[in-house]
This record gives structure tokens, C-alpha cells and sequence, in this order.
């Protein structure tokens, strides 16, 4: 139930996120030629809400497996040796999260004694920023999910992506018959 | 030894099966925090202010206009297109595909999806007719590799945001050496399908090619606004990705309706008048605008469109970490002081390029290679007075023909999919056609005037801009 609601969550904010920054760059260049104006704040807003679009992104890639990887070396070994450096990777990647997550307070943490506002909008730069750290924690939680499915012995290792299987599935979600309509 | 400890720990990493962007990430601060001076709290800003890049910002954008127009029914109007073209020609069905191939590519930025669109129908097309199934397959994962040469192309806006090189150059430098592979792959496909005595097909009439034609011209206008728009000065190369991405939604959902709350009704149905069906679309369209844009097949085709943006994105950023720490280690600047104190002489120069790249193409994924490399190579190569525009032409051939080499190329992963044989099967018919990627390449390398041609003559000449 409540997996379902963060389903939901990081999908329709991945979605409108993307959508608002395609939007906002289109209404720019339509502004500029029919209006002979602009918004000053647009690019900003944009590239902010691209760093947000990856952060949120990069725990909900690792709980669907979207990111790539080499697995030719480790699909030589058996299902023991899989399964221990599945968990060693599992810790180097908890130690990555881990260190950005750090990083990524500390910096919030300067930022928001300094009180700095971002350049063109109106919004504390700490607020803006506060995905970093949270992003990374979010990260580390599905990592350590994944840690646990190998110990469970529900999984050999990280979940990588079938980048390819993927590419044609969703091909073919777009050769299904269609429905009929009036 | 810091530069030994980098590398090794990324080797290990990613043959761990290590998520690449991870493996590049962990190296890099590992190294930092070992042997360097920087702030955790740098390095992590570092990672995000990768989407501060104006350039970078058309990835996403060039992803999901590709997504909304990788669909079955754009795939079989471009083909349909090609076939009344070239069908009647011996092998006219492989050539057909092969120019479908770059039809597609003018549309998706990307070599595998290219792959999955063309070949998912033309391989069982071409077997039909009496094609052996592995000269069919084997075409297909070689001109997919098309998809990264002729613009948009991901690939390029990566070594644009990596080099400053202008990304609206870097575009129509792919376009003559693209025409050229693909008029390469037909000859070959002629001189096999001769050799096989592959039955010929009756040719299209004029009106057929028309009809055809004016079907798939929807599709194809697509690049027409992009180059226009970046070489009239009219967008932004990002611009020109937005506004293609707000194109490609009202060609998919209003005029080819492949997706979303019209998919399946046609602008005229079987015996109704002019006059209704008029009516009717005035009534439809607007509405379905509206309607459209929310509806769960846009949804879905920008959450798709989203995971593949984080994905390259999040091995970007991380790349851009690795290529700081060689920068701060000076790794480039010395390996450059080395090739020029030996008196490497610019072709010499671009031998090695080419193996490095062909080596690199067969362990990682282009980005990652175009952010690595490109530091390192870059500078030479301006100083050896080898164009830049060039030097990324070379770049994107030698990553196409790492997509159709093993162990990691993605067009034979697809290809293997969309078949439902073997990798090694697929490996064993794609590898003859890769032998004219090889001579294209040297084509690509020591003609430079294919690639520089164009941008020089569209834009004026080039100045270069050192900024590193």
C-alpha cells in the first residue's frame, strides 16, 4: 500500500517534471517571438527542476533497475560468488550514497546559515538544494532493499538494467491493437 | 599511482556489475578523498550542478520527442516510404530498410532504438520474401548505428557539453558522413542481394511514392525544424529540442494518432463524406489537445522518457566527476606534453585516437567515453591543428561501431531480441557489414572536409575556443 503511493509519487513527479521543463523552454521561445518578452526566472526554474528530475530519479532507477551496467564478468562466477560480490557491491554503493548524502548536507547545511536566495528566484538556495541530500537518503534505502533481497536470496546482485528488453517492450506497447472508438 | 588508483578502482567497480554512473562516481571521490585536498561538500555540488548545462538541458528534451515518435506506426509509414523509393532495385528491400534506417535517425537520437523500430518489421518483412534471416538481421544492427551520426544525436550533445564545441555544427557535421555510410551499406547490400539472386520487386508508381511520401512527411519534418531552427538562428539547439518534443506530441497524438484518446480513429472513415469528416476532425482536434496531454499514454511515454534521462544523466554528471579529478591530476596536460615532445604527427595522432576509442567503445557506454576522452584528447588535437568539429565526427563513428561490437553493444542485444536468436548468431552476420563501418571510419578520419564541409559552409568558418 504505502510502496504503491511512493510508486505513484516518484512516477507522476518524474512525469510532471519533465513536462513543466519542456513546457517552460517552449513558452520561452514563444514568448520571445510573439510577446518580444521573457521570463527571467525560466532558465533557472528549469535547470533547477532538472537537478531534481535526476535526483528523484536516480532512487527510483534503483528500485526498477534503469541503471546500466557490465554483468559479463560476474555472470562467470557461481551463484555463491555472485551472491557475495553482489553484497560487496551493494556496500560500495551504500558507501557512495552514503558520502553524497554527506556532502550533500553539509553544503545545505552552509547554505542555509548563509541564507543565500538562488539568482533569479525568490527561494532560499538551501531549500533548492535540499534534494541532494534527501535524493541520496532515498538512494540508500533502496540500495539497502536490494542488500536485503540478495541475503533473502531473492536476487544475485545490484538489479541492472535489461536496457535492451526494455527498448523493445516498449516498442511493442506501442504495436498493441488498438481499442475501437467512436 | 593516483591516476593508477583511479582507474583500477573503476575497473573493478564496473566488473563488479557496478551501475556505471556509481562506479565512475565512487572512483572519483575515492581518489579525492585519498590523495586530493577537495570538499565532500564541492564534489556533491559538483554532481548537481551537471544539469546547470544549458547544453545538456536538450537531452531530455531530444529523448522525449524520439519516444513519442518511436512508435510501430511511425516505423511503418518511413518504411512504407523507403520501399516505393528503392524497393524495385535488387536487395530493394534491405536497401529500403538501410535508408528507412536513416529516415528514423532523423527522427530518435539514439542507434538501439533506431534498431528496434526499423528492424521489429522489416526483418520479418525481408525473410518473407526470401531474404536469409541473417543478411536481414546483420544490415539492421549496422545501420541502425546511424541513429548517433545523423542529427539529433545524443552522443553529440554530449561531446558539445564536454568540449564547447557548437552542438548546431557538431549536427550538420553528421549529416554528410551519415548520407555517405548509408549510400555505403546500400551498395554493399546491392552487390550481396546480386550475388544471392534475391528475387526483384515490381517498381512503385509515381503516385504511390507520393502518397507515401506525403504520409511520412510528418514524421520527417521533424529534423527540417530542428536544423532550420538552430541554423536560422531562430532556437537554441535546447530550444529547437523543446519545440520538437511539443511537434512530435501533436503529430502522435492529432495527426498519426498511434497513441492517446484518438489512437485508432481515422481522419475519414470507410464511406463517410468530405464534409462530415471535416466536421468531425474540427470537432476532435482541439479537444483532443486537451484531452491528449493528459492521458495515460503521454503519461507513460514521459515517465519512459524520464528513466532514460536519469539514467544517461546520472552516469553524465558522475563522468563529469572522473573528468575533474584526471584535470586536477593533469593527467591531459601531460599526456599531451608527451605525444607533443615525441613529434607525433597529426595522422599518427589520429591512429591512436581511433584504437583508444575502439577499445574504450567496447567496455562503456558512449557518454561516459565521450567525457573521459575528450579532456584528454581534445587539446591535443586542437594543437596538433586537427579541427574540432572533425575530431567529433570520429568520436561518434568509433562509438557506432562500438554499439555493433561485443561484449556491450546494445544494437546486438536488440538485435538479438527483435530476432529471437542467439547473441552469438547475431554477432556472427553483423560482423562482415562492420568491416565497411571500419573503412568508413578511416573515410571519416583522414578526409576531414567530409565532416567540416557543411557547418563551414552553412556557418562561416569555425574559431576555436580553448577554454580548458
Amino acid at each position: 500500500m504505502i510502496s504503491r503511493f511512493f510508486d505513484r509519487l516518484e512516477e507522476g513527479l518524474i512525469a510532471l517534471l519533465l513536462a513543466t521543463m519542456t513546457l517552460l523552454t517552449f513558452v520561452q521561445v514563444v514568448l520571445r517571438y510573439v510577446f518580444n518578452s521573457g521570463l527571467s526566472w525560466a532558465l533557472e526554474a528549469t535547470s533547477y527542476m532538472f537537478g531534481w528530475l535526476i535526483f528523484i530519479g536516480i532512487a527510483y532507477g534503483v528500485k526498477v533497475g534503469s541503471h546500466i551496467g557490465v554483468d559479463v564478468v560476474v555472470k562467470r562466477f557461481g551463484p555463491t560468488g555472485q551472491r557475495i560480490i553482489g553484497l560487496l557491491a551493494v556496500v560500495l554503493a551504500l558507501l557512495y550514497a552514503g558520502l553524497m548524502f554527506y556532502g550533500g548536507y553539509i553544503y545545505v547545511d552552509k547554505m542555509h546559515i548563509l541564507g543565500v536566495e538562488a539568482e533569479d528566484i525568490p527561494i532560499p538556495r538551501w531549500i533548492l538544494l535540499l534534494i541532494v541530500p534527501v535524493g541520496m537518503a532515498a538512494m540508500f534505502i533502496r540500495v539497502l532493499q536490494s542488500g536485503w533481497a540478495i541475503l533473502r536470496g531473492d536476487a544475485a546482485g545490484l538489479k541492472l538494467a535489461d536496457e535492451a528488453g526494455d527498448m523493445i517492450e516498449q516498442f511493442r506497447a506501442t504495436e498493441e491493437a488498438p481499442e475501437q472508438k467512436r | 599511482m593516483t591516476t593508477a588508483f583511479l582507474f583500477v578502482a573503476l575497473f573493478v567497480f564496473l566488473f563488479m556489475g557496478m551501475p556505471i554512473a556509481i562506479s565512475l562516481g565512487l572512483a572519483s571521490v575515492l581518489t579525492i578523498l585519498f590523495f586530493a585536498h577537495d570538499s565532500l561538500a564541492s564534489l556533491t555540488l559538483k554532481l548537481f550542478d551537471t544539469s546547470f548545462q544549458y547544453t545538456l538541458l536538450s537531452i531530455p528534451f531530444f529523448i522525449l520527442s524520439g519516444t513519442l515518435l518511436t512508435t510501430g506506426g511511425v516505423a511503418r509509414r518511413l518504411i512504407r516510404f523507403a520501399n516505393t523509393c528503392v524497393g524495385h532495385l535488387p536487395g530493394g528491400l534491405a536497401i529500403a530498410s538501410v535508408m528507412a534506417c536513416m529516415f528514423f535517425a532523423a527522427i530518435s537520437g539514439s542507434s538501439p532504438a533506431t534498431v528496434v523500430a526499423i528492424g521489429s518489421i522489416v526483418i520479418a518483412g525481408m525473410v518473407q520474401h526470401g531474404y536469409p534471416k541473417g543478411f536481414a538481421a546483420g544490415v539492421i544492427a549496422n545501420a541502425g548505428t546511424l541513429g548517433i551520426l545523423i542529427p539529433p544525436s545524443i552522443v553529440m550533445v554530449v561531446y558539445s557539453a564536454a568540449t564547447s564545441v557548437s552542438l548546431g555544427r557538431l549536427f550538420l557535421a553528421g549529416i554528410v558522413p551519415g548520407a555517405i555510410l548509408g549510400l555505403m551499406l546500400m551498395g554493399a547490400v546491392y552487390w550481396r542481394a546480386r550475388q544471392l539472386g534475391i528475387p526483384r520487386r515490381p517498381r512503385a508508381s509515381m503516385r504511390e511514392v507520393l502518397v507515401a511520401g506525403a504520409d511520412s512527411i510528418w514524421g520527417l519534418l521533424l529534423i527540417v525544424l530542428i536544423m532550420g531552427g538552430i541554423y536560422s538562428g531562430a532556437f537554441t539547439p535546447t530550444e529547437a529540442a523543446a519545440v520538437s518534443v511539443i511537434y512530435a506530441l501533436i503529430v502522435a497524438l492529432l495527426i498519426y494518432r498511434d497513441m492517446g484518446p484518438l489512437k485508432g480513429v481515422p481522419w475519414r472513415e470507410p464511406g463517410e463524406g468530405i464534409d462530415h469528416a471535416t466536421l468531425r476532425a474540427f470537432k476532435q482536434v482541439p479537444a483532443t489537445f486537451v484531452t491528449g496531454s493528459f492521458h495515460r499514454d503521454t503519461f507513460r511515454v514521459l515517465v519512459d522518457a524520464g528513466k532514460i534521462t536519469v539514467m544517461l544523466m546520472f552516469i553524465i554528471s558522475n563522468a563529469f566527476l572522473f573528468a575533474h579529478v584526471l584535470t586536477t591530476e593533469r593527467i591531459p596536460q601531460e599526456i599531451a606534453e608527451l605525444i607533443l615532445r615525441n613529434d607525433l604527427e597529426p595522422w599518427m595522432f589520429l591512429v591512436v585516437v581511433n584504437i583508444l576509442l575502439l577499445i574504450a567503445g567496447n567496455f562503456m557506454e558512449p557518454s561516459a567515453i565521450m567525457l573521459i576522452m575528450a579532456p584528454i584528447l581534445f587539446p591535443i588535437a586542437v594543437r596538433l591543428g586537427i579541427d574540432p568539429i572533425h575530431l567529433g565526427v570520429i568520436f561518434v563513428v568509433n562509438m557506432e561501431i562500438g554499439m555493433i561490437t561485443p561484449p556491450v553493444g546494445l544494437n546486438l542485444f536488440v538485435t538479438s531480441g527483435i530476432t529471437g536468436e542467439p547473441l552469438t548468431w547475431v554477432v556472427r552476420h553483423a560482423l562482415p557489414w562492420t568491416v565497411i563501418l571500419l573503412v568508413f571510419l578511416l573515410l571519416v578520419t583522414y578526409v576531414p572536409i567530409l565532416s567540416t564541409w557543411l557547418p563551414d559552409m552553412m556557418f562561416g568558418p569555425e574559431i576555436v575556443n580553448l577554454r580548458k
